[in-house]
């Protein structure tokens, strides 16, 4: 008998301090272990320098490693249905780019902005429209007017159906009320080297992928089709300063999956909200040609709606007409 | 010769000098082992590199690029599994080399030959980088048609004893290459409804299946049951436990003088058409030199030339792609994409204007280049002597680690589960193709060229607004559709000529 009460008490023991340590536990500051951060695009690009250098600055302020892994495939839908699949405990963060308001309508997967605690907006990269230095057109209006009396000629290069930059080629197609040929590359760069070697007669892709054939001589960029001028070429004027209404452009921020308790969504946005303002992420930014456009959560997730209804009724018209 | 003066002078400094022989070892490890490719290496390290110097920054990057290309090499040669798909073409020749107790040999033309090939590409870029990068620039969806129409009558040729089964291989990896996006359309095809699928098979999981899984479940059932004679290493068997020499002697040297030549060549020129890399590049080295090789039927077989010309093309291609990356801002492959990011936060961008204004910069680079092509020379022969240690072990332990490196580099290549059961269906494919004695060379093949002929197919017509002629009007198009009509119509023209002579 004396030996079973003893047991008794041993288990209610070892139940009261599990439970006193679960509530310990679950007060202690957040963040205890490393977090991880998913990134959609392979390692080089626009996505990964931002979700890297962020990593970088970020985990400085928050005392953890961030560790940044990248999950490709799918136009990052891949990596965004892992994200929304995570426990929601801060400790998984990934990398939205604007796919984020695009896969669904390409039918690739039911995502949608709805299905994340945004944390911030970090980046943005406005379309331009690039032709050949030698081209018959050398102003924007000229373009225009060409386009409209040669419909279906020109051919316009895209870093791929239903991407972005094909995106920002229909609205200026509709815009400006003519017609283009379509041609779809694997990625922005083949498209701006099949422009360089006389293959095709514009691309719509943003201004840092032309950098270089511009500053070399062989291309010209006659128009941004965001909703300011680029940093990179302060002479180049907006499509809307010309009086055209088009504002196409990517972008990029950072998410949680939904559910995320408050206190630990709050601890994880004001630390990267400090780390965006540090010298070294603005000056890596810089050099990288990254355009920094913050928006905090809630704008974010205003203006990532705004997005997705637009490509909600865009996009399945672009690919009909394919 | 005074701009090679200028250059040296700046890299030949001791901080530079240990930061590029970092860069070489780490190259040598992320090339050998099957999985961690060239690109990611170097895009992982860029943002590392970061707050060094420029000159000790891309010596870090440079060192790693040129070391793996090279170092893919050794496990392609030793082990059959190429250990970045710069080698696959390594494959063909250097493993039978191998088989043929000539594992040394291997390994010597795989390093002598690629410091060959890599410093003839840094000299072309040297003399030539923008006639070079212009010429780069005339390939358009046509042209790219019909240079992967040619590599696929290749086909053929790496075939073996039979073309039926060769064909039926290429058809497979065809087939297989099909799974994933529609190239134009960008709708998913053949995904079973699947996200992962979406956008296809990847290839290098399924690479790794093939040759990794594939030979290792194959010797695993081959030798299982029998005598414990059986699996002890080789070199106990035969009773040695060198590779023997390294080092080609001088008629061996001649006797690969044109393929060397020819290898360089094509790999400088498919390095600088962007969106080709040393893949390809390699594949078509070893058939432009087997067409015009005295010694066609060894290559495949095991045959030197066939290998010298692989190694210079995969290596020269480097500085291809740096040409038309540094002259105009184009890539040349996926690994000088990743180089334009780390040039651009030392804040120099790419193009015509940074050979005008910024020509320390690239001298500085070219420098680079040349010494850690030297560097892995030098530390190639005893990297790879240790190496080939590797296939003196045990099988049993040879072929765990196989095993665990496969599955470990298919994973950690994209992060996703789903690419390690695609390896594993690669290796499932790979131990059939053992079995039933199919050739591995045109599934690979395919899976490489398949959709580029596809899409650029496709392209072409969307270009000249569907009219098909666009394919043999255009002058580099047309000369290599008539090298593939020809490669298709000779073994016709010959068997008639020999029918007459009986």
């Amino acid at each position: 008998m004396k030996k079973s009460r003893l047991n008794i008490f041993l288990l209610m023991g070892i139940v009261f301090s599990l439970i006193l340590a679960s509530g310990v536990s679950a007060q202690a500051a957040f963040p205890e272990k490393e977090i991880t951060l998913i990134i959609q695009a392979a390692p080089g690009g626009v996505s990964d320098a931002v979700g890297r250098t962020m990593a970088a600055s970020a985990e400085k302020i928050l005392g953890v490693p961030i560790v940044p892994t990248n999950i490709t495939g799918a136009a990052g839908a891949i990596a965004m249905g892992e994200l929304k699949e995570s426990p929601p405990d801060g400790y998984t963060i990934g990398y939205v780019p604007v796919e984020l308001a695009m896969v669904k309508a390409l039918g690739y997967a039911d995502i949608s902005p709805e299905d994340f605690d945004l944390i911030m907006r970090v980046n943005i990269v406005p379309a331009a429209l690039t032709v050949r230095a030698d081209a018959p057109y050398q102003t924007f209006e000229e373009f225009v007017e060409y386009a409209k009396e040669h419909p279906g000629e020109i051919l316009v290069g895209t870093s791929g159906t239903g991407s972005i930059w094909h995106i920002a080629g229909l609205a200026l197609e509709e815009v400006i009320g003519a017609k283009f040929t379509y041609v779809p590359f694997d990625g922005a760069a083949p498209s701006v080297a099949a422009l360089m070697g006389g293959h095709i007669h514009a691309v719509t892709c943003s201004p840092t992928e032309v950098l270089s054939g511009v500053e070399g001589g062989d291309l010209k960029i006659l128009a941004v089709l965001g909703e300011k001028r680029s940093p990179l070429f302060p002479e180049v004027p907006t499509a809307q300063e010309l009086g055209f209404d088009i504002n196409v452009m990517a972008w990029g921020g950072f998410a949680l999956p939904k559910g995320t308790p408050e206190e630990v969504y709050d601890t994880i946005a004001s630390a990267f909200w400090e780390a965006l303002e540090t010298e070294t992420f603005q000056k890596i930014m810089e050099e990288r040609g990254i355009e920094v456009s913050p928006l905090d959560g809630p704008a974010f997730r205003e203006f990532a709606m705004q997005q997705f209804e637009m490509y909600m009724d865009l996009i399945p018209r672009a690919l009909e007409q394919q | 010769m005074e701009a090679l003066l200028v250059a040296f002078q700046q890299v030949l400094q001791p901080q530079v000098l240990l930061y590029l022989i970092l860069g070489t070892v780490l190259g040598l490890a992320v090339g050998t082992l099957p999985g961690l490719t060239a690109t990611m290496a170097v895009a992982i390290l860029t943002p590392l590199t970061f707050w060094l110097p420029p000159e000790s920054g891309l010596g870090v990057l440079i060192g790693v690029w040129n070391a793996s290309i090279f170092a893919g090499g050794i496990s392609a040669v030793l082990l059959n599994i190429p250990g970045t798909p710069a080698s696959i073409a390594s494959t063909f020749d250097g493993h039978p080399l191998v088989k043929k107790d000539q594992a040394g040999l291997a390994l010597g033309i795989n390093v002598l030959y690629s410091a060959i090939g890599g410093l003839f590409g840094i000299l072309i870029f040297l003399i030539a980088a923008f006639p070079l990068a212009r010429f780069a620039l005339s390939f358009g969806p046509a042209e790219y048609f019909a240079l992967g129409l040619f590599g696929l009558s290749m086909m053929i040729a790496v075939s073996g004893t039979s073309v039926v089964k060769g064909l039926i291989a290429g058809f497979i990896g065809l087939a297989l290459s099909l799974v994933g996006l529609d190239p134009m359309l960008a709708t998913p095809r053949f995904n079973l409804g699947s996200t992962q699928l979406i956008t296809g098979l990847s290839f290098i999981p399924l690479m790794i299946g093939i040759f990794g899984l594939g030979e290792v479940f194959y010797q695993m059932v081959t030798t299982l049951g029998q005598p414990q004679e059986q699996t002890k290493p080789q070199g106990e068997r035969k009773g040695f436990s060198s590779l023997g020499r390294m080092l080609v002697n001088a008629k061996e040297f001649v006797q690969t003088l044109p393929a060397t030549i020819i290898g360089s060549v094509t790999g400088v020129v498919i390095g600088a058409i962007p969106g080709s890399g040393a893949d390809i590049a390699s594949l078509i080295g070893w058939e432009f030199s087997r067409r015009t090789s005295k010694r066609k039927e060894e290559y495949g077989k095991g045959s030197i030339e066939g290998l010298a010309a692989t190694c210079t093309a995969n290596n020269s291609c480097l500085g291809g792609a740096l040409t038309t990356m540094m002259a105009l801002g184009i890539p040349g492959d996926a690994v000088t994409a990743v180089l334009i990011g780390s040039f651009m936060m030392y804040g120099v961008q790419p193009g015509p204007a940074m050979f005008r204004d910024k020509s320390d910069f690239v001298f500085m680079v070219i420098g680079l280049m040349i010494l850690a092509n030297l560097f892995f020379l030098a530390t190639g022969f005893i990297f790879s002597r240790f190496a080939g240690g590797f296939i003196l072990l045990p099988k049993p332990i040879m072929w765990s680690t196989i095993l665990i490196l496969s599955l470990v580099g298919s994973f950690s290549l994209n992060n996703r589960l789903f690419d390690v059961w695609v390896a594993f269906l690669g290796g499932i494919l790979g131990f059939l193709f053992r079995r039933y004695q199919f050739p591995l060379g045109p599934i690979i093949l395919a899976l490489i060229l398949g959709p580029i002929v596809e899409r650029n197919f496709r392209t072409a017509l969307i270009i000249s607004h569907g009219n098909p002629a666009i394919f043999l009007t255009r002058p580099i198009s047309l000369i290599f559709i008539l090298g593939t009509a020809l490669a298709l119509a000779s073994p016709l023209f010959l068997r008639k000529k020999r029918g007459q002579k009986e």
